[in-house]
């Protein structure tokens, strides 16, 4: 007869073969579970210390384990109605560890909690409310996997996912019945048997499914790089990045086991979104199983057996995956690492990359033209040179000193910026910033070009830096850091957001902007309101579906815009059909690279395009005629 | 197959030019300099046949310290060592001269193949290696884009004027100046460049070599030249443009 | 030692527009040191090419005849000339500047004990002899010294054919004694690149298309002017795209880069992608009717207008030339 005093029953005592078979069982399933877990944990410790990895920040650190961990933001805020449901399982967990223990005592009759008592009482509801949210939560998670099945989990079915989920949906079920029992019931004591013997099934099940992200996720989200695609600096003569199994290092391999397969990486990838190879979940996954399979100290290549190079090199480095990774896998160190490895031994043979290094190695930009083109661009232009007595440097760039487009963009940016009255020049001589041989993976040509660059900032006594791309804004200020010490530098969109109550602002003829994140001004910096509020001076700024840290890439960055053709559709074009939808009657950018891709998928489609503008070049529009009587050019 | 590859150190491509107060060469100060085009082209050829056949492939250059930059960077993308004849005053030196000092430092090494680039960026004489192979006493063949070994020797597929081509056999040893392009360029690696400091670089003056005599050409002074290259937009109707761009064509261009 | 002997060089028989040129330049030459202007002729069809330049202003037509000369070989062509020179001890000695030329000329120099000053653009008092140099960026002045011929090679459309006087001239033999053993290179028959790959790279003359041309069927009106002009068809990528030429003919970052004598660009814009893939063509000629388009920034010569009606123009205007 059930009764309903809803307390938590619990048998009062075990006879002594009970006790034995309890300690029996915890004994068995916690070595089975060591058995695989310390494996796990050897191949991690076995792997290389991490160069130039150090624990420092922690407030960061705890900021990010608070967050990310405990409050499972990442978690809802990027996915919120399955995050919201697997938040309430963790929170469900954390909340049982408890009950869990009290659990375990009782059966060697060492309770510490009493229903009877204040504290147990009010733990035992506690608990019990999270047990019904953690049900609930797992049914649909349940329901999401076995019947919704987004493509992002894979397209095979898991049956160690629905074992799980009904473990865990059995040890709430057997907590929550055991409220409408008694003490004395025998159903009691099956009802603690049945919750056990869930317990000890899952413990050893742990470390040999995607669930060690529970041991190790805490641990990987606190022990991240520094920053976002914070590439690691090579570490002496020998070390050429990821080029075998002696070369990954502890984060590395501690993220390659925390996966848990949930795909919002690859959800967000361009490239698995437009049917090519590269999927971030698989590059994970496949160094996850080279170090099941292999191990690390070995010298048997990265890039063969469970990862390819091809997919390696579509990657755009947009960042969408390790922005999106809720155990703290950080793609992007990684993918570049694996292109080090086969750039800087040579066992990458592609015919425009090897032109790519070629001219970059022996002249001054990534386009192979002549630097006489730029000095006639500046002199056609009229742009002030900077001679060391100016406050900013205006940096120009391989797009915004080479590509037609890109030079207007800097036209008007230039405009603007005298119309401000700043003092800016630029300088005459300018190397590539190296961005595209950084993400490529070639040191070589990148140490060459950094500190090239370095010298010419340095003789020019440049101070302060301010550019149009997002990339040359990344690599100066991030990358060049391994080199030497770049002078401070912003993007357009910072330094004109800065003046937004000086911009000309348009009054009539006010359009519909939709404004393309760049994922290096984005993702990569964070910055995503300066831009806005400069477009906003031009007309009413809408975003597209895909905005902000979840802006689709334009398909040009990690140097793909050099390699020639892309397989499968092209992400620009993707990109700019979402960005059409919107009925906007303008795209605006912020880089001359997403400038580009654009402006050639636009042209590809015979329907009439929206049209396409830098944000500077939405501001010079209406910036009042010049002296001779020009309206302001676009 | 023991290939010798005689590479040039010229100015990069963006290099500014001007003139030096003496009038008789281009200001080489805040000059950067690179391997010249066709003997990177060269040298990817030596370094296939030398991937097909084995044997060695040592590098050979003319010029001051700083040539050594581009020695190393022919060492890293894989040459196996390297001559470096220490020159200071190669720009005085005429092409037989230079040749003869290359060819000192060759023949002790007695080599199955030289090869070279067709002509260097900056004097654009393309003579060097033909000059080479009289002096060597070895056949050559010039204006090469691909190299195959044949049980005789050589054969080579040379480019002749307007898309026409040519087969040539040719027997070992033997001199051959390489075009631009027939092959793609490797690229110079991080490891390559490691391993490049632990390979050989033998130095000598050229003092050492031969006394060069007088030269026979001399180059006088150098000149900034008068016209640049600027758009014509030609004017008129369709017919009129037409017209003129023809004449263009025919006495400016001299492609009709 | 006396004279200018000028090397004349023929094609099927007849005497090439750059030798004639060369002859220019040797009684250009002439006129500075009063000297007399022979000229040379060996190979396959010298008997031809000596009676074509005995109608030239010289004192005589020096036929070079020995069977080893029929096919071109340095060593034959070597020997040959060197012992005419050594035995006729003439003050110069002008060459075009051909690619057989810089094949042999050279190390005919270098067996004389001299210097060839190669590729000459203007030969002023002296005579100083003007060159190119560093790309063309430079000029440079050179002057011969030393006792010994004197050996230049004349570049291309440096002096004009048709400045070459007329006149009449006797034609003499020489037999030179040539080894046959000394000729250590086998030549091959020239050949064409192969028919059915598109090969623009080696292509002396391109005409390329873009969007301009708005449909397909449009493109027989380019391909009548590649066709007057005996030029390959290549295209910007769009058209490649939208399959109405193969991709092979694709010129930019993502297809083929060439650098031919001429490119002419019809209906293309200029965007970067195709730009540096034929930035580095020696003459570029651009049709495109919007006046801002970036690709009049690279060309030599532009005509602004609708290319429906300058390329039937220029087809035309070709076929007259």
């Amino acid at each position: 007869m059930l009764s309903l005093t809803f307390t938590l029953a619990e048998p009062q005592s075990f006879a002594l073969w009970e006790k034995l078979l309890l300690a029996a069982l915890i004994i068995v399933s916690a070595g089975l579970f060591w058995r695989r877990f310390g494996v796990v944990l050897d191949r991690i410790l076995q792997s290389k210390k991490d160069p130039g990895f150090h624990l420092g920040n922690l407030a960061r650190r705890v900021w990010d384990f608070v967050s990310e961990v405990l409050l499972q933001s990442k978690v809802i805020r990027q996915r919120p109605l399955p995050g919201l449901a697997h938040a309430f399982v963790f929170w469900g967990f954390c909340a049982f560890a408890l009950v869990t223990l009290n659990h375990v005592a009782a059966g060697f009759g060492a309770s510490f909690l009493s229903p009877s008592g204040a504290f147990g009482r009010f733990y035992f509801y506690f608990a019990a409310a999270f047990a019904l949210a953690c049900a609930i939560g797992i049914l649909g998670l349940l329901i999401r996997r076995f019947l919704v099945r987004p493509r992002w989990l894979g397209a095979k079915l898991s049956c160690e996912s629905g074992f799980i989920a009904f473990l865990i949906f059995a040890l709430m079920v057997t907590y929550l019945a055991a409220f409408f029992t008694t003490d004395a019931a025998p159903a009691t004591r099956i009802l603690w048997w049945a919750h056990t013997l869930c317990l000890l099934v899952f413990l050893p099940i742990i470390p040999h499914t995607k669930h060690l992200h529970l041991v190790l996720s805490p641990a990987t989200v606190f022990l991240s790089r520094g920053g976002f695609s914070d590439i690691p600096p090579l570490a002496g003569d020998e070390d050429f990045g990821l080029v075998a199994g002696q070369d990954l290092t502890r984060i590395v391999s501690l993220q390659a086991y925390s996966c848990v397969e949930c795909g919002r990486c690859s959800e967000h990838c361009p490239a698995t979104n437009t049917g090519k190879i590269l999927n971030p979940k698989e590059i994970i996954l496949g160094v996850r199983a080279y170090l099941n399979d292999i191990g690390p100290r070995t010298d048997e290549p990265l890039l063969g057996k469970y990862n390819s190079q091809e997919a390696v090199f579509q990657c755009t480095t947009c960042g969408s995956c390790e922005f999106q990774c809720p155990v703290g896998i950080e793609h992007l160190p990684i993918m570049i690492g694996l292109r080090r490895g086969a750039v800087n031994t040579g066992a990458w043979e592609d015919d425009y990359g090897a032109k790519l290094f070629n001219q970059l190695e022996r002249g001054s930009n990534a386009l192979g033209i002549s630097a006489a083109e730029r000095d006639k661009f500046i002199q056609r232009e009229q742009l002030p040179i900077f001679d060391g007595t100016q406050e900013y440097c205006l940096w120009l760039g391989c797009m915004g000193g080479y590509d037609p487009k890109g030079r207007e963009i800097v036209a008007a940016f230039a405009r603007v910026m005298k119309h401000l009255g700043a003092s800016f020049g630029v300088l005459r001589k300018e190397k590539c910033t190296g961005d595209p041989v950084r993400r490529l993976g070639n040191d070589l040509v990148f140490q060459q070009l950094a500190e090239a660059n370095l010298e010419i900032l340095a003789q020019s006594k440049v101070k302060r830096i301010v550019t149009i791309c997002p990339h040359c804004v990344r690599t100066i200020q991030e990358d060049w850091k391994a080199y030497g010490t770049p002078p401070p530098i912003e993007h357009h969109s910072e330094f004109l957001a800065r003046y937004a109550e000086q911009l000309p602002k348009r009054v009539q003829d006010k359009e519909k902007i939709v404004f393309h994140d760049p994922c290096y001004l984005g993702r990569y910096r964070n910055v995503y309101d300066e831009p806005r509020a400069v477009a906003a001076t031009a007309g009413e700024v809408v975003d597209p579906p895909r905005a902000r840290e979840r802006s689709f890439c334009c398909g040009a960055g990690g140097g793909l815009t050099f390699l020639g053709e892309e397989t499968g559709e092209r992400v620009s074009h993707v990109r700019a059909q979402e960005l059409i939808a919107t009925g906007a009657s303008t795209i605006g950018t912020a880089c001359p690279f997403c400038n580009s891709m654009f402006r050639d998928a636009l042209g590809a489609s015979n329907q009439p395009a929206p049209q396409l503008l830098d944000i500077a070049q939405l501001v010079a529009r209406s910036l009042p005629a010049t002296d001779s009587g020009e309206p302001g050019k676009k | 197959m023991k290939i010798i590859v005689a590479i040039k150190q010229v100015p990069e491509r963006d290099a500014q030019v001007r003139i030096d107060p003496t009038g008789k060469w281009m200001e080489e100060a805040d000059v950067q300099f690179a391997m010249n085009e066709s003997d990177a082209y060269a040298l990817e050829e030596a370094l296939q046949l030398k991937e097909k056949q084995g044997g060695e492939v040592v590098v050979l250059s003319a010029g001051p310290e700083r040539v050594g930059t581009t020695i190393r960077e022919a060492l890293a993308k894989g040459a196996d060592r390297a001559i470096h004849v220490d020159a200071d005053n190669l720009q005085e030196l005429d092409s037989l001269s230079v040749a003869r000092l290359l060819a000192e430092a060759i023949k002790p090494e007695s080599p199955d193949l030289v090869l070279t680039g067709l002509q260097s960026d900056d004097l654009g004489l393309g003579q060097t290696g033909v000059i080479l192979a009289e002096l060597l006493g070895m056949p050559h063949a010039s204006l090469i884009l691909t190299v195959e070994k044949t049980d005789s020797g050589l054969s080579v597929k040379r480019e002749l004027e307007n898309g026409w081509f040519q087969t040539i056999e040719l027997p070992l040893p033997a001199v051959l100046t390489i075009q631009s392009g027939g092959n793609k360029l490797r690229y110079a690696t991080l490891m390559g460049i490691k391993r490049a400091k632990t390979k050989e670089l033998r130095r000598i003056a050229a003092s050492e070599l031969a006394a060069p005599p007088a030269s026979l050409a001399v180059l006088e002074s150098i000149a900034l030249p008068q016209k640049q290259r600027s758009t014509q937009i030609l004017p008129g109707t369709a017919k009129e443009a037409a017209a003129t761009l023809v004449e263009k064509l025919k006495f400016e261009v001299r492609v009709l | 030692m006396s004279g200018i002997f000028v090397v004349l060089e023929e094609r099927d028989g007849r005497v090439s527009r750059a030798s004639w040129e060369a002859l220019a330049a040797g009684q250009h030459l002439a006129a500075q040191t009063n000297e007399p202007v022979s000229a040379v002729v060996l190979g396959a069809n010298a008997d031809d090419a000596a009676s074509e330049s005995a109608t030239k202003a010289v004192a005589k037509v020096i036929r070079i005849g020995h069977p080893l000369l029929a096919r071109y070989t340095p060593d034959g062509y070597i020997a040959a000339l060197h012992q005419l020179i050594h035995s006729e001890r003439p003050a110069q000695v002008v060459f075009p500047h051909t690619y057989q030329v810089r094949d042999f000329a050279p190390a005919l120099a270098a067996r004389l004990g001299q210097v060839l000053i190669s590729d000459v653009v203007a030969i002023g008092d002296g005579p100083v002899f003007t060159r190119q140099l560093m790309q063309g960026r430079l000029t440079g002045n050179y002057r011969h010294q030393g006792n010994g011929p004197c050996l230049i090679s004349v570049q291309a459309g440096a002096f004009r054919a048709d400045a070459v006087q007329t006149g009449t001239a006797e034609i003499v033999t020489f037999e030179p004694q040539i080894d046959p053993a000394s000729i250590r290179t086998r030549p091959g028959e020239p050949f064409r690149g192969s028919a059915q790959t598109v090969d623009l790279g080696s292509a002396p003359l391109i005409v390329a298309v873009g969007r301009g041309i708005k449909e397909a069927d449009n493109l027989s009106l380019v391909q009548d002017l590649a066709s007057t002009l005996g030029a390959e068809l290549a295209a910007s990528r769009p058209i490649c795209d939208n399959g109405w030429l193969p991709m092979e003919r694709q010129v930019g970052s993502s297809g083929q880069t060439v650098a031919p004598k001429l490119y002419i660009a019809v209906g293309i814009s200029g965007a970067i992608q195709h730009l540096v893939g034929m930035k580095g063509s020696q003459c570029i000629v651009a049709i495109n009717k919007d006046p801002e388009a970036p690709i009049f920034e690279v060309a030599d010569y532009g005509i602004v207008g609708d290319l429906f009606e300058v390329v039937p123009a220029l087809t035309e205007a070709l076929k007259g030339a």
